[in-house]
């Protein structure tokens, strides 16, 4: 589905957000989520993308907590994964209070699990400053078409450092699960027509491939590359085609306005 | 080869072959209080609890595989080990399976509250197999059911993940040699490759545990050289798994452990039944 958020003629940030399920998977099953607030504000544009674990249940929801608290919140740095309480609390709200079979149970005992990028921008000075846990990624690109660049990817680089099995922040809160040390956090500066990309990891895992290889990765992503929903489905058609995991998959795209904020 | 995806459309085939003939009243290794086939109970019912709790999502199952569990001992006969409501059945999807335990106890656990402490937790914990020892071990008609529910499901499910046939017993069959049937059994098998077939020897020879060897050097006898042989190898996926779980997995490592505890024993298990990622 696409949500172009009709920003205004002021607004800093054009953010666009893009996003298809596993094949075979009815659009209810789709565990990811993003979230996208103030790309009309100069200084508090935050974006944030998440994936729910697949082998968890109630991960679906845990990621929309995740993304939602985070461009809501007062924290954009790590400190986020030091405040998961009242996050958790929802969540442990939302899926108790029904009857479940045993196996659900145990299941929701376990907890949901999520990677989780998430960045807060300043239009004023053009930083931005992310955190991760996890293999969903911010991708920085710089340059002009068909120039472009790969200029930051984060937490992870290289499309070989995708594993299946990374660190998941949790929603339930244990000692020896503690998503603290495993954040990650980086920053940057915008320059001219910058973009900057979140997916979840199976689309940025296949973007660096291509990247790796000299084959067109960026150009694929960007504005010219997909417009609309169904561009983006064909998009992820040739992922899956190229071997990509059939998991879901999420693009969150943000561009400077020309004439937006600094 | 072993990267067919599984999903409910694709599901997995999982055979748990049990052993529950006389010998497996006696002693596990060198323990005197501990029985084979209290083991063997121990091991099978906390396998389909983990079975069924990975395909749980929201309030509901997810039928990624469809699970056979085979007894061969009682009575000398080899036929399906479920009980009670499930009785007879040679293969099941796994909700039916999660849903249709002898029964379900409730009992208290004590988990990890958050702060370095334990809090005391009320659980479900379902019961679908007690121990049971009588007879002799036919494991070459075990394996020989084994193979004809493979070869049913192959026919409907050809671009399926390979079956995963995993064997659990004290490693003396009374029926034959069993090795020839168990060629036989990973000869059959998808598009994706052949049929898997995993072994757990719980050994009455006391001795040093041994997991997922790439040679037989070490086994101290002719049963665990045997088991071996039959076990095929892991696949890639299996053996990152393993070393994700600090388990010993190198190069050439067969599913197959000797005398393993039951934690090691149930770290295999989820090693053996993780063929893929699911969808």
């Amino acid at each position: 589905m696409i949500d172009a958020l009709h920003p205004t003629s002021q607004a800093p940030f054009s953010v666009e957000a893009f996003s298809c399920q596993k094949a075979g998977n009815a659009r209810t099953e789709y565990e990811d989520a993003w979230a996208i607030r103030g790309s009309d504000s100069p200084t508090r544009c935050r974006v944030a993308v998440a994936d729910g674990a697949t082998e968890s249940s109630f991960s679906a929801l845990w990621a929309a907590l995740l993304v939602e608290s985070f461009v809501r919140g007062p924290s954009h740095g790590a400190e986020f994964f030091g405040r998961l309480g009242a996050i958790r609390r929802l969540w442990r709200r939302k899926v108790r209070g029904r009857p479940l079979p045993w196996y659900a149970a145990e299941k929701v005992r376990r907890g949901a699990y999520a990677a989780f990028v998430g960045a807060s921008l300043n239009a004023v000075n053009r930083g931005w400053r992310a955190v991760a846990i996890g293999d969903c990624c911010l991708l920085h690109v710089t340059g002009r078409a068909p120039k472009l660049e790969l200029a930051h990817a984060f937490p992870l680089t290289r499309s070989e450092e995708f594993g299946s099995s990374p660190f998941l922040v949790g929603s339930v809160k244990r000692s020896d699960d503690d998503p603290v040390p495993h954040v990650r956090v980086t920053e940057g500066v915008l320059q001219g027509n910058d973009a900057l990309f979140f997916a979840s990891d199976a689309l940025a895992a296949w973007l660096l491939r291509r990247a790796e290889k000299g084959e067109p990765a960026w150009e694929a992503i960007g504005p010219e590359g997909i417009q609309t929903q169904q561009d983006f489905e064909a998009l992820v058609a040739l992922a899956r085609e190229e071997g990509t995991r059939n998991d879901d998959m999420t693009l969150v795209r943000l561009t400077r306005r020309a004439n937006g904020g600094g | 080869m072993y990267s067919a995806e599984i999903s409910r459309k694709n599901p997995g085939c999982f055979i748990f072959l049990l052993d529950q003939s006389a010998s497996m009243e006696d002693p596990f290794g060198s323990s005197s209080d501990r029985r084979k086939a209290d083991e063997l109970a121990t091991i099978i019912n906390k396998l389909l609890h983990n079975l069924s709790i990975r395909c749980a999502k929201g309030d509901s199952i997810y039928d990624y595989f469809h699970v056979s569990v085979i007894g061969y001992g009682q009575d000398s006969v080899v036929k399906s080990a479920f009980d009670g409501p499930l009785t007879g059945k040679d293969l099941v999807p796994i909700s039916e399976l999660a849903n249709n335990p002898l029964r379900i106890d409730d009992r208290v656990k004590k988990t990890d509250d958050g702060a370095g402490g334990l809090v005391e937790q009320s659980v479900k914990f379902p019961l679908w197999f007690e121990a049971k020892h009588a007879g002799g071990t036919p494991m070459v008609g075990a394996f020989k059911m084994a193979a004809d529910i493979v070869q049913r499901w192959v026919a409907e499910h050809a671009k399926g993940f390979a079956p995963i046939v995993i064997n659990i017993t004290d490693g003396e069959a009374t029926d034959g040699d069993p090795v020839p049937e168990a060629k036989a059994l990973g000869s059959l098998g998808t598009d994706d490759g052949a049929t898997l077939l995993f072994n757990i020897h719980l050994s009455s020879t006391a001795g040093n545990p041994i997991e997922l060897p790439a040679s037989a050097d070490a086994l101290p006898d002719k049963f665990s050289k045997q088991l071996f042989e039959m076990s095929s190898n892991l696949t890639p996926f299996m053996i990152a798994r393993a070393k994700e779980l600090g388990m010993p997995a190198d190069e050439g490592a067969r599913g197959f452990v000797f005398n393993a505890q039951p934690v090691q024993v149930i770290q295999f298990l989820d090693i053996g039944t993780r063929p893929a990622n699911l969808r």
